[in-house]
C-alpha cells in the first residue's frame, strides 16, 4: 500500500541520486518508521486491542474473577433484555443526553456569537465560561452536591430568595435527574463554546460583506450563512458531545449513586456495578458491548444524516 | 438625525451584550466561589439556615485541619506524579508515532493509522473491565506466577496507575495532523545532509511543532489529573490514592464535613485552573485544532 504521495516523495531527491542509494534510503526510512511507531502500536495492542477482544469473548461467559470463566453462550444477552434496571439505565442515559447536549450546544453557540464581536474583556468572559471544563468532574460534582443540599445549599437559598420552595433535589425521584442534567450542561458549555468560537473566527468575511451589500439582515445572515457554514463544527460538537454524555459516570457516582430508586443510573454505572460490586464480569462485558454498539450506531447515523464533515468543504 | 440614533442603539446593544455575558460568566463561576467561601467557614456558618454567602468568621485554619483529617497533600502529590509521567510518556511515544505515520509512510502505515482512528471509537467502559483483568493477572508481578495466578499482579502499584494510560490514540492522531502540515523540502534537505531519520524527527521537524507539544502536554496533564474511575479501581492503599479518589473516599467517610471537603476540592481544582490560565493559548488552540480538522 504505497500511496502516490510516497512515490512522489521517494522520487524527489532527483535524477542525480543513484538507484541503489535511493533504495537504501527508502529502506532506512521504512525501518525508522516502524521503529518509531512500534511503542505506540504495542501499547495500543495490549491496552486496547486485547481488551476489546477479551470483552467480546467474556460477554459469552459467566465470570466472577476468582474462578475461571464458564462459557454460557448468549445467556448474558438474554438476561440483558429482561433486566429492568439496565433498561432504565439506557432510558436515563438517553434522557440525560437528549437534554444536556442540545441545550448546552444552543447556549454555547449563543455565547460564541456574543464573544465573536469586538468586545473589550472578551478573554475574561471566555476564561470564566471555560473553567468548569478544565476542572475535575469529581471535584465540581462535590461542590454541586453541597449546592443541592436541601437545607443549607445554595440552590434552595436562591429559590427561596425568589419566593420558591426548593425540592429535596438529589433525594427526590422527580428532581435528581434534572439536577444531574444541570451539572452536565454547566460543565459542557465551555468546550462547545470554544469550538464554535474557533469555527466562527475562521469564517470568510467577504461572504458577509456581500450579504450586507445585498441588504440581508443580521438575522437572515445568521440563518442563511453562519448556520450552514458552521455545519462541520456542529457535526463535530454533536458527535463528540453525545459520545461524552453517553459515558458520563463521575457526576452520578458523586451526586446520586444512581438513585433514588435507579432514577439517575446510567449505562456506565450499571457496567461498574455489575463488574465491581456484583463481580459479574461476563455480564458487565455484555452491557459494555451494548454501550459500544449504541455509540457506533449513533455515530454512523449522524454521519448519514449530516453527510459527514466533508459535506460543506 | 439617524447617526445619533444608531449609535444610541449600538450602545444599548453593547450594554445588553455585556450584561448577558456577565450573568452567564457569573453562573459559571458561582460554584467555585461557593466552594472557596465554604472552605473558610466555621461549622456554625455552614449549618446556617438560610445559608450565608460570606462567613461571619474567616476560618482559614480549615485548610491545615483538612490536611490533618486526610492526607490530601499525599493524594495531590500522587496525582502530580502520575500526571507528569503520563505527560512525558505520551508526548514522547505519541509524537514519534504521529511523525512516522505522517512523514515516513511505510508498508502498512495507513492501516496502522486507520486502526488508531478506530481505537478512538471504543468507549472507555468497554476497555476498562479487561484492562482491569490484565492488570490483576499481570504475570510475575505482585506474587503472580508466570500464568498470572496466585497474587494481585499490578493492583495497588504505580505500574497500574501509570502504564495503561501512558499513550492515547487521540494524541497520536493529533501529532500526525500537526506533522502533516510541515514542508517536505526541510526533510529532504536534512536527509541529503546525511541526518538520520530519528535525527530529522528530533532536531528538524519537532522544534517546528513546539506549540503542538505544549498543547498535547497540557491536555494530557489535565486529563490525567482529573481521571477518577481507573485509579479508583486499581488502588486500595491510602498511600497510592490520587486526589479525586481521596476526595470521594473522604466524603463517604466523613459525611458532613463540608468545610474540609471544600478545602480538599479547592486543592484539586486550583492547580488545573492555574494551569489553564497560564497555558490558555495552547488549550484553546488544542481544542480548536481537534475541533476543526
Amino acid at each position: 500500500m504505497v500511496s502516490t504521495r510516497d512515490r512522489v516523495r521517494a522520487a524527489a531527491p532527483g535524477p542525480s541520486t543513484a538507484p541503489p542509494r535511493r533504495r537504501g534510503l527508502l529502506r532506512a526510512r521504512r525501518r525508522a518508521g516502524l521503529l518509531m511507531v512500534a511503542p505506540a502500536v504495542l501499547h495500543a495492542l495490549i491496552w486496547i486491542g486485547i481488551p476489546l477482544i477479551a470483552a467480546i469473548v467474556l460477554s459469552f461467559t459467566s465470570y466472577d474473577v476468582l474462578t475461571p470463566p464458564r462459557f454460557i453462550g448468549l445467556e448474558n444477552f438474554r438476561d440483558l433484555i429482561s433486566d429492568n434496571v439496565f433498561r432504565r439505565a439506557v432510558l436515563n442515559t438517553s434522557i440525560y443526553t437528549f437534554f444536556t447536549v442540545p441545550v448546552a450546544m444552543g447556549i454555547a453557540l449563543l455565547i460564541a456569537l456574543m464573544l465573536n464581536t469586538r468586545l473589550a474583556g472578551r478573554a475574561i468572559f471566555r476564561t470564566a465560561i471555560f473553567i468548569p471544563q478544565v476542572t475535575a468532574t469529581i471535584a465540581v460534582a462535590l461542590v454541586w452536591l453541597w449546592i443541592y443540599d436541601p437545607r443549607s445549599g445554595l440552590a434552595n437559598a436562591v429559590l427561596s430568595f425568589l419566593g420558591l420552595d426548593g425540592p429535596a433535589w438529589l433525594s427526590s425521584t422527580d428532581w435528581a435527574m434534572p439536577a444531574v442534567i444541570v451539572v452536565g450542561i454547566w460543565q459542557g458549555i465551555g468546550l462547545k463554546m470554544l469550538i464554535y468560537l474557533a469555527a466562527l473566527q475562521s469564517l470568510p468575511t467577504d461572504l458577509y460583506e456581500a450579504a450586507s451589500v445585498d441588504g440581508a439582515s443580521k438575522v437572515r445572515q445568521f440563518f442563511s450563512l453562519t448556520l450552514p457554514l458552521l455545519r462541520p463544527a456542529t457535526f463535530f460538537v454533536f458527535v463528540t458531545s453525545v459520545i461524552g454524555a453517553f459515558q458520563s459516570f463521575d457526576q452520578v457516582y458523586i451526586l446520586t449513586d444512581g438513585g433514588p430508586a435507579n432514577s439517575t443510573t446510567m449505562m456506565t454505572y450499571e457496567i461498574y456495578k455489575s463488574a465491581f460490586r456484583e463481580f459479574r464480569m461476563g455480564y458487565a462485558c455484555a452491557q459494555s458491548l451494548v454501550l459500544f454498539a449504541l455509540l457506533l450506531f449513533l455515530t454512523l447515523l449522524n454521519r448519514r444524516i449530516t453527510g459527514g464533515d466533508r459535506a460543506t468543504r | 438625525m439617524p447617526p445619533v440614533e444608531t449609535s444610541h442603539r449600538a450602545r444599548a446593544g453593547r450594554i445588553a451584550l455585556y450584561l448577558t455575558l456577565s450573568v452567564i460568566s457569573l453562573v459559571m463561576i458561582v460554584p467555585f466561589v461557593w466552594m472557596l467561601l465554604t472552605s473558610v467557614k466555621t461549622p456554625g456558618d455552614i449549618a446556617a439556615v438560610p445559608p450565608r454567602l460570606f462567613p461571619t468568621e474567616w476560618a482559614f485554619g480549615n485548610y491545615a485541619d483538612a490536611l490533618r483529617a486526610a492526607p490530601f497533600a499525599t493524594y495531590a502529590r500522587n496525582s502530580f506524579v502520575i500526571a507528569a509521567s503520563h505527560t512525558v510518556l505520551n508526548v514522547l511515544i505519541a509524537s514519534m508515532a504521529g511523525y512516522a505515520l505522517a512523514r515516513l509512510r511505510f508498508r502498512g502505515s495507513s492501516l496502522i493509522f486507520l486502526a488508531f482512528v478506530g481505537a478512538l471509537m471504543i468507549p472507555t467502559y468497554t476497555k476498562i473491565l479487561p484492562e482491569f483483568l490484565i492488570v490483576r493477572f499481570m504475570p510475575l508481578f505482585g506474587g503472580n506466577d508466570i500464568t498470572g495466578q496466585g497474587g494481585t499482579g499490578w493492583l495497588d502499584t504505580w505500574w497500574a496507575l501509570i502504564i495503561p494510560g501512558a499513550v492515547s490514540p487521540f494524541s497520536v492522531f493529533l501529532f500526525r495532523q500537526f506533522y502533516l502540515d510541515l514542508p517536505v523540502e526541510l526533510e529532504e534537505a536534512a536527509r541529503l545532509d546525511g541526518l538520520s531519520e530519528l535525527g530529522i524527527y528530533a532536531r528538524i521537524m519537532t522544534p517546528l511543532v513546539k506549540p503542538a507539544f505544549i498543547t498535547v502536554a497540557l491536555l494530557t496533564f489535565e486529563g490525567s489529573w482529573n481521571n477518577f474511575l481507573w485509579p479508583l479501581l486499581v488502588t486500595k492503599s491510602d498511600s497510592l490514592r490520587v486526589i479525586q479518589v481521596g476526595l470521594s473516599v473522604f466524603r463517604t467517610e466523613n459525611d458532613t464535613q463540608w468545610a474540609f471537603l471544600m478545602a480538599g476540592t479547592t486543592l484539586a481544582t486550583v492547580p488545573m485552573v492555574v494551569l489553564f490560565l497560564i497555558g490558555q493559548r495552547y488549550f484553546v488552540q488544542g481544542f480548536a485544532t481537534a475541533g476543526i480538522k
